[in-house]
């Protein structure tokens, strides 16, 4: 008699149970299947076909090709001659300076390395600036978040014609004794810099303001400790501050990392990759590959070396999440 | 009365879904397109075919002109039903075709026991495994427009028809004038494509661009620098970073020579007409030619239009279509300024005789090329050499390598492509 009640109350739970995962599932399935047929489903063709050679149209057209596009994109024939005739180095210098994919790369990681600690590190001192009372805050805050609201198009043609040659940014620099006077955009050094510069002047102000609501949780008490213990502003600022804005600073360069893998907008506009290819990044490259040139499946490949670099990054920033997000 | 109201609420539904109906029934035949509202052509071809086709009302979607092909691409990818796209280039086209997006016009042609004489065999450009993906209707070539206002105020002579390429660069350090440097007169003007710059080694009917072997362009990136540091034309980064774009530019009134597409006829007398542009009285030459080619050869390009496989009235479209690239519509084109694809002698009366059209007969001469090279031969790897050009291009023009740098990088990496 026990025994059956107590199967009785045990069937009773899985009911309860099984009503709860269905109300659960309910809930989730607008999502996931938003996010099945917007990004799983892309995703997963998008990984088939980069083992295919596909010109676009009728889906029948499209030919396996195994892994021809990756030996394609990353030059594996020649890159390993150079390697095999001139040694390793020659071979990893011969793809990064000459290969399409090594040179996206090259320039995608580069303009990641710099865009993400100047960004931080300008919106940090932006929000420290504003964070105390400074006549018109808040105009000022309103003003450094402006950029992030504009259009992006409009931004690139003003920096562009800001920084042509004889424009108001070189003149400013010649008065202080450079001696560049060329269209940023038309110097291969500087098209680089003339892109961090705008995504680094365009996104500051949004960090800006996730800084300043992160000062805000900063308890005062910290402060006051430091000052009897008789720190300055320079030690308050690294021992009390800097630690207190950790988890937002994880957040912001989370964001900013794979915002900066993903920079297309501002390089078509700007310099669409050149001169030559000193700011051909891989979105664009993929963009070009997927919509100008017609190979989809080469440009899913290398859409794969992208996923590849984005998950490497993330699978890092998840393993110091404890670390650095809770602190 | 609540009834009365929505008595006459029903009734007013009825009747505007009646009109509706109405409005619904003639046909609607829709065309991308770029430029659709500034292009005079567009408007001219509309206005005819719609006043001698009573029910059928073309509807341009215009697509900006400088990424046209991509947004076509996109379009037809995501399986837009618009029925007629315009082709701006070759190779373009093949990869629409090789997509499966263009429908074969060769059975309607056959259908209709179409005329093709008209063309004189420039059709065949269009043609690829034995079907037709495309019909021409207008032919442009590259031709030499002139201020003759500018070459009057220095007393130096016109640019004639059998000019070679020295005498067209002594012509321009001739006519230029810096002295004042808040308004300098520029001898000549070089957009920032390729094709304008240096694309008239293909001229000669030997070299291509597509060939894989591209010294013979260093020839013209020299003569273009040596231009560039006398200040005889504009520098390639200001006008690439300022996005200059050519028509304001030679329509500004300081230019005296710019070799452009045969198209800017149009614009400029449309332009000049309704006061936009300071530039008064211009000419037509032919373009320079260097030694051992003949005088009046150059390079030209064809714009056409394909049938869109997905359309959902064909027939219509193929009425269209048979309209705008036989004589009828090449009168049309003609008669707004555009060379059409189809010539005879009346479509080429229409031509010169145009408003605004140059009366000397210099001009009218330059009208008739002796051999028109196409700018890009279409192949299955056009586009991806074009891209490659014209990055290599850049950095040569923007003088981030030298010429020969670029050349030999042009050179290996073409060649790289078509061994593969």
């Amino acid at each position: 008699m026990t025994q059956v009640s107590a199967d009785r109350r045990k069937f009773r739970m899985g009911r309860l149970e099984r009503k709860n995962t269905l109300i659960a599932y309910t809930f989730l399935a607008p999502n996931f299947i938003g996010f099945a047929v917007f990004t799983l489903i892309p995703v997963v063709l998008s990984i088939v076909m980069s083992f295919t050679e596909w010109k676009g149209g009728d889906l029948t057209s499209m030919q396996w090709v195994g892994l021809n596009n990756y030996a394609e994109i990353f030059k594996t024939a020649k890159v390993g001659t150079e390697m095999a005739n001139k040694g390793f180095f020659a071979g990893l210098s011969y793809f990064f300076n000459k290969v399409d994919l090594g040179i996206s790369l090259k320039n995608t990681i580069f303009y990641t390395v710099v865009t993400v600690p100047l960004t931080l590190v300008c919106s940090i001192a932006l929000a420290m600036v504003l964070n105390h009372a400074v006549k018109g805050a808040v105009a000022f805050r309103a003003v450094f978040f402006f950029p992030y609201v504009a259009s992006m198009v409009a931004i690139c043609v003003c920096w562009n014609f800001m920084l042509m040659k004889n424009g108001p940014v070189n003149q400013i620099l010649m008065a202080f004794g450079s001696k560049f006077n060329k269209s940023w955009t038309a110097d291969s050094t500087m098209a680089m810099w003339a892109i961090i510069l705008v995504s680094v002047w365009r996104s500051m102000g949004y960090y800006m303001v996730i800084y300043l609501a992160a000062l805000q949780g900063v308890p005062r008490e910290l402060y006051e400790a430091a000052t009897v213990d008789g720190a300055n502003k320079w030690q308050q600022f690294t021992h009390v501050t800097l630690p207190q804005l950790r988890p937002t600073t994880f957040f912001a360069s989370i964001m900013l990392i794979i915002g900066c893998f993903k920079i297309y907008d501002t390089v078509a506009i700007m310099t669409n990759g050149g001169p030559g290819r000193a700011t051909k990044m891989l979105v664009l490259y993929i963009y070009n590959e997927a919509f100008v040139n017609f190979n989809y499946g080469l440009a899913s490949a290398i859409a794969m070396v992208l996923l590849v670099l984005v998950l490497l990054v993330t699978i890092v920033q998840f393993s110091m999440e404890d670390k650095y997000a809770n602190s | 009365m609540k009834k009365l109201i929505a008595l006459a609420l029903t009734a007013c539904m009825l009747l505007s879904m009646c009109a509706f109906a109405a409005a619904e029934e003639g046909t609607v035949i829709t065309i991308v397109a770029w430029d659709a509202n500034t292009t005079g052509y567009l408007t001219a071809q509309k206005e005819a075919y719609e006043a001698s086709h009573p029910g059928v009302t073309i509807e341009y979607i215009d697509v900006s002109s400088q990424d046209y092909d991509t947004k076509v691409a996109a379009m037809l990818a995501g399986k837009d039903t618009s029925d007629i796209y315009m082709v701006k280039d070759i190779p373009a086209l093949l990869n629409w075709y090789e997509a499966g997006y263009t429908e074969d016009l060769t059975p309607y042609m056959q259908a209709a026991n179409y005329d093709v004489a008209g063309f004189v065999g420039m059709e065949t450009n269009y043609a690829q495994d034995g079907q037709q993906i495309a019909l021409p209707f207008r032919s442009d070539f590259e031709i030499l427009f002139y201020n003759k206002d500018l070459f009057d105020a220095k007393g130096v002579e016109y640019p004639t028809n059998d000019m070679s390429w020295e005498q067209y660069k002594e012509k321009a350090l001739a006519v230029m004038d810096d002295s004042d440097p808040s308004n300098p007169i520029y001898g000549t003007h070089y957009h920032t494509w390729l094709s304008t710059a240096v694309n008239y080694t293909v001229a000669d009917g030997v070299n291509t661009l597509v060939d894989g072997e591209y010294s013979d362009l260093a020839y013209f990136y020299q003569m273009i620098q040596d231009l560039e540091d006398a200040g005889a034309c504009m520098s390639y980064s200001e006008i690439s970073a300022a996005g200059l774009h050519y028509s304001g530019a030679f329509g500004n009134g300081n230019i005296a020579m710019m070799p452009m597409g045969y198209w800017y006829v149009a614009t400029l007398i449309t332009n000049i007409a309704n006061g936009t542009y300071n530039v008064k009285n211009w000419g037509l030459a032919a373009m320079p030619t260097k030694e051992g080619v003949a005088a009046g050869s150059t390079f030209g390009n064809l714009t056409g239009v394909c049938m869109n496989k997905l359309s959902d009235d064909k027939d219509a479209a193929w009425d269209y279509i048979a309209w705008l690239c036989g004589e009828e519509g090449a009168k049309v084109t003609a008669g707004a300024g555009n060379r059409p694809a189809w010539v005879s002698e009346g479509v080429a009366e229409v031509m010169s005789s145009i408003e605004g059209f140059p009366t000397d007969e210099g001009s009218k001469a330059a009208l008739l090329p002796t051999f028109v090279a196409i700018e890009i031969p279409g192949t299955a790897l056009s586009s991806r050499i074009s891209s490659i050009l014209g990055e290599e291009h850049s950095a040569i023009m923007t003088r981030e390598i030298s010429i020969e740098e670029g050349i030999e990088n042009m050179n290996e990496r073409v060649q790289e492509l078509l061994a593969e």
